[in-house]
């Protein structure tokens, strides 16, 4: 898979967790329809996604894996519980329009206005982010910078080319009326896993 | 390029008439300011930020070549073909023609403003190519071929009824109208159609020259979706989204969604920088190949702009449309009487007079007020009522004033002369109403209005009394000139008596020069700097010689346009000297006195008498924000102990007048006096404060007409009903 960069853990800001930060990140993020839940390790996310697809009743998801992830075994899970898992990037694109949930990793959040930056540069990346009604992203609960002054500052660095998401709860719009409605082309439903371990990579 | 000539004042009445589009108007007004304040609620200096902004874009704009040629070279280096198209014909061409080489069928668009500015989708169309637009108030539009009426909210005219009327129309089934219903339903249709498409263009918010990335902020997701399936990506983008760097985005990633929406950031922002992977089925098999991207950065107008010493600021225009929403014109009429063009209200006025010619600009420039409102919000900081009052003077000295106008102001030039017609009015008000001429003269000529008297011309104008007024000081402390202005002068000549009364109190002697007249601001107005000259040397003339410590004016107008005299003679170095002595010493009223109370130990608040008289201040657009005064008035009625000062609700809102707005176009500034009215009313006051002739005309009417109970006072009047003689 395609990165924009391979060391982004080494751009964010050094120094200790600031629970600060994650717990405005957190609100923020919630403020804007998000469903965030903050884990331990990233395997307690396995029975909220179980849940989640027993309750939404999804019969298929395409993933774009990370260590994160991996580190869940989420998808050995979905397996036997009879859900189509597709990981290759053929497979993606092939199922992607009919995908009941799309899942990846992002690579830090902002605190300011509650979004996470994903980096989009591999196709796959932004299909499992787009198409389906419902966006399941992996991340450190440690990777939160204060605004976005400070996440513009990080990709200056860096970004030289290719493609950044970043995606701040789910699509929406205002188009009738100015009444909110949610899920217009994007997902509808964005929820983020906001993980602990410093065990994995 | 020739405008077809519109009647703009029907137009004008079919919107007010329009009951859908005033509720959704006055909704969104009323939510707005609310929306857009918790949303700057964690951005800790507002101020700075918007400084830096416009910073940012008046530096860009300074080297927009040396930019532009960066951004083109970096985007080319990393795979990106480059097109600058010098106007909509090129273009269209490129795109038709990029179609036909690629045999492109189907295209998706996400909004692109560019894209309506020079209509690219007809000639698509034409060319057998079938074009989707995919922002959900786009895609509305288009099916009745509407025009945008607001550049984030292209639908807001219409309501749920409506867009399933033509939701059914374009689907060939019956939709209810159920607005989440409604939008899964263009979800699920247009999903095909992005699945499908051959190319997809977007515009762009912002082109980053050291990268050659452009971002795209987005609320529904089609932005991404166009920018990723499709196998080519053309992205239209005008040279004023041009930054030089990824960090100069900071201040309009903050800016931008908060303005827009009231948003801490849009669901989506994408950077993109050169071609990224696309997947494409190749005999029955996905594979994975280079996406073709194109960029047609756009000038039509804009490079001229550029180069323009005053409308380069168009440039910190982020398109974030915050100016219509506090507009109080745009809030009751909607985007379409603004020529039906992509770009409404007066940041709109701007845009139409560089890309689509003066001739349309002509014919809907008035619709701003003046008021300033939009200033305060603009996260560019634009000023866009001056640049309005800029282009109107090109306008005039282009093609000249119409003949009417260019008569009436001759008169008013002629201070003897138009004075005796103003007298003569005092005895014939309605005669002189009922030529067509008359309403074009200053708005107390005009008579009565629906909903609104306009005050009569008084039987003897402040002229004419100041004998009886001035005393002698003993061992004066200032000398102190007074510049009435006409309205104080013929309309409110008691107020006039009260300013010189409270000067007085002072310990100051008052000089009233005979020789005084309109201050220019009705004709400077409307353009016309030839005849505008003409009236500030009359009024420097009728002071200079006076060896005045200070001149005084009680209008908020009357003290801008003095100050502003030495402007008029940029080319005149004598008569510039003149005007700037007389500029210096010009004072406004309410802040002078303040200042003077503050050193004598008066401007305390007053322990308030049992039977106090509620009073309600109303700030005057031009005293507030071109002036920067709303504390002293207050702390003035504060500081008399028969007043209690109530605050009402968007006090700082236009009442509606405007000088000659307020009469030329009553059909608008009525129902802007009624919410002031309304505001009043739920105040529970007795009295209606304000420091500005012009809207005590307004106000005075529409109390009349409205709440004959109550009074209105200028803090003058206020203040002097405390003076023993």
């Amino acid at each position: 898979m395609k990165r924009t960069c391979d060391n982004w853990r080494d751009k964010l800001p050094a120094g200790t967790f600031d629970s600060h930060l994650y717990e405005e990140f957190e609100l923020r993020a919630k403020n804007i329809s998000a469903e965030v839940f903050r884990v331990k390790r990233a395997d307690e996310a396995r029975e909220i996604i179980l849940d989640i697809v027993k309750k939404t009743g999804a019969r298929s998801v395409a993933v774009v894996p990370c260590p994160l992830i991996k580190a869940s075994g989420i998808l050995d899970a979905l397996k036997d519980n009879g859900v189509a898992v597709h990981t290759e990037q053929a497979d993606i694109a092939e199922h992607i329009p009919i995908v009941d949930i799309g899942m990846s990793g992002v690579e830090f959040g902002i605190a300011e206005c509650g979004s996470v930056c994903q980096n989009a540069v591999a196709i796959e990346s932004r299909l499992v982010s787009s198409l389906p009604p419902l966006h399941i992203a992996f991340m450190k609960s440690r990777n939160i910078v204060p605004g976005i002054e400070d996440a513009v500052g990080i990709m200056s660095e860096f970004f030289t080319e290719g493609y950044i998401s970043w995606i701040t709860g789910p699509s929406r719009t205002a188009d009738i009326e100015r009444v909110l409605a949610i899920g217009v082309h994007g997902p509808s439903r964005v929820v983020i896993f906001a993980v602990d371990d410093e065990e994995v990579a | 390029m020739e405008a077809k000539k519109r009647n703009i004042k029907k137009e004008i009445q079919e919107k007010l008439d329009d009951e859908v589009l005033r509720g959704a108007l006055t909704r969104f007004a009323r939510e707005y300011p609310l929306a857009r304040e918790k949303a700057l609620a964690n951005v800790e200096d507002v101020e700075a930020l918007r400084e830096s902004l416009r910073d940012i874009k008046r530096d860009t704009v300074a080297h927009i070549e040396e930019v532009a040629d960066t951004f083109e070279a970096e985007a080319v280096k990393r795979g990106v073909k480059v097109f600058r198209a010098a106007n909509g014909a090129e273009l269209r061409n490129y795109i038709l023609n990029l179609c036909r080489e690629r045999g492109v069928k189907r295209v998706v668009k996400s909004k692109s403003m560019a894209s309506e500015e020079v209509d690219l989708n007809p000639d698509l169309k034409e060319a057998g190519i079938r074009v989707k637009e995919t922002d959900l108030g786009e895609w509305i539009i288009a099916i009745p071929g509407h025009k945008p009426s607001h550049m984030v909210l292209p639908a807001i005219h219409l309501n749920r009824y409506q867009v399933a009327d033509y939701f059914s129309k374009e689907l060939d089934k019956d939709i209810p109208p159920e607005i989440p219903l409604m939008v899964q339903t263009a979800r699920v249709n247009l999903r095909e159609e992005f699945l499908q498409a051959d190319m997809g263009i977007t515009g762009a918010n912002i082109g980053i020259a050291e990268n050659g990335a452009i971002c795209l902020v987005t609320n529904e997701g089609n932005g991404r979706l166009v920018a990723s399936l499709p196998p080519i990506h053309v992205v239209i983008i005008g040279y004023e989204k041009l930054i030089p760097t990824i960090k100069d985005a900071v201040p309009i990633l903050r800016l931008l969604p908060r303005g827009a929406t009231g948003q801490l950031m849009t669901s989506y922002m994408s950077m993109i920088a050169g071609p990224t992977p696309v997947m494409v089925k190749t005999d029955g098999a996905w594979v994975e190949k280079q996406k073709e991207i194109h960029y047609i950065l756009l000038d039509n107008g804009r490079l001229d702009a550029a180069h323009d010493d005053r409308l380069k600021e168009i440039y910190q225009c982020v398109r974030c449309a915050s100016c219509l929403n506090v507009c109080p014109i745009y809030t009751l009429v909607g985007g379409h009487v603004y020529g039906g063009h992509t770009y409404a209200g007066g940041i709109g006025a701007i845009l139409t007079a560089f890309l689509s010619g003066m001739g349309e600009f002509e014919q809907f420039n008035e619709l701003c007020i003046g008021c300033r409102r939009c200033t305060t919000v603009c996260p560019g900081k634009i000023d866009i009522p001056g640049l309005i009052e800029e282009l109107r003077q090109r306008s005039v000295k282009e093609h000249g004033l119409p003949f009417v106008m260019d008569k009436i102001f001759s008169v008013m030039t002629k201070r003897r002369l138009f004075h005796s017609l103003l007298r003569a009015a005092s005895v014939a008000q309605k005669p002189f109403t009922s030529e067509g001429l008359v309403r074009h003269l200053p708005l107390f000529l005009a008579g009565m209005t629906k909903d609104r008297s306009l005050p009569s011309i008084a039987k003897v104008p402040l002229r004419d009394r100041v004998d009886d007024v001035i005393k002698k000081i003993e061992k004066p402390v200032k000398r102190v000139g007074f510049f009435s202005g006409c309205t104080m002068d013929f309309v409110f000549p008691e107020t006039g008596e009260n300013v010189i009364k409270v000067i007085q109190d002072l310990n100051m002697e008052v000089v009233y020069p005979d020789g005084q007249g309109c201050c220019g601001k009705p004709v400077s107005a409307t353009g016309d700097v030839e005849h505008t000259k003409k009236l500030a040397m009359n009024n420097i003339r009728a002071f200079e010689d006076l060896h005045v410590d200070v001149i005084i004016c009680a209008c908020p107008t009357g003290v801008e346009q003095i100050r502003d005299y030495p402007h008029l003679f940029e080319d005149d170095p004598e008569w510039k000297v003149r005007a700037k002595s007389m500029a210096d010493k010009m004072e406004e009223f309410c802040s002078f006195v303040a200042r003077e109370y503050e050193r004598a130990g008066r401007l305390k608040k007053a322990d308030k008498k049992a039977d106090a008289i509620k009073v309600t201040y109303h700030d005057s657009c031009h005293l507030k924000r071109v002036l920067g005064i709303y504390e002293e008035p207050r702390k003035l009625i504060e500081s008399v102990e028969s007043y209690e000062l109530v605050e009402m609700k968007d006090a700082d809102k236009c009442c509606g007048m405007s000088g000659a707005f307020g009469v030329q176009h009553s059909n608008l500034s009525i129902p802007i006096l009624k919410q002031k009215m309304d505001n009043i009313e739920n105040t529970g006051a007795g009295v209606v404060a304000c420091a500005c002739s012009g809207c005590m005309v307004q106000l005075q009417g529409g109390i009349d007409q409205q709440t004959p109970g109550k009074k209105m006072k200028h803090v003058a009047d206020i203040l002097a009903e405390n003076i023993r003689d």
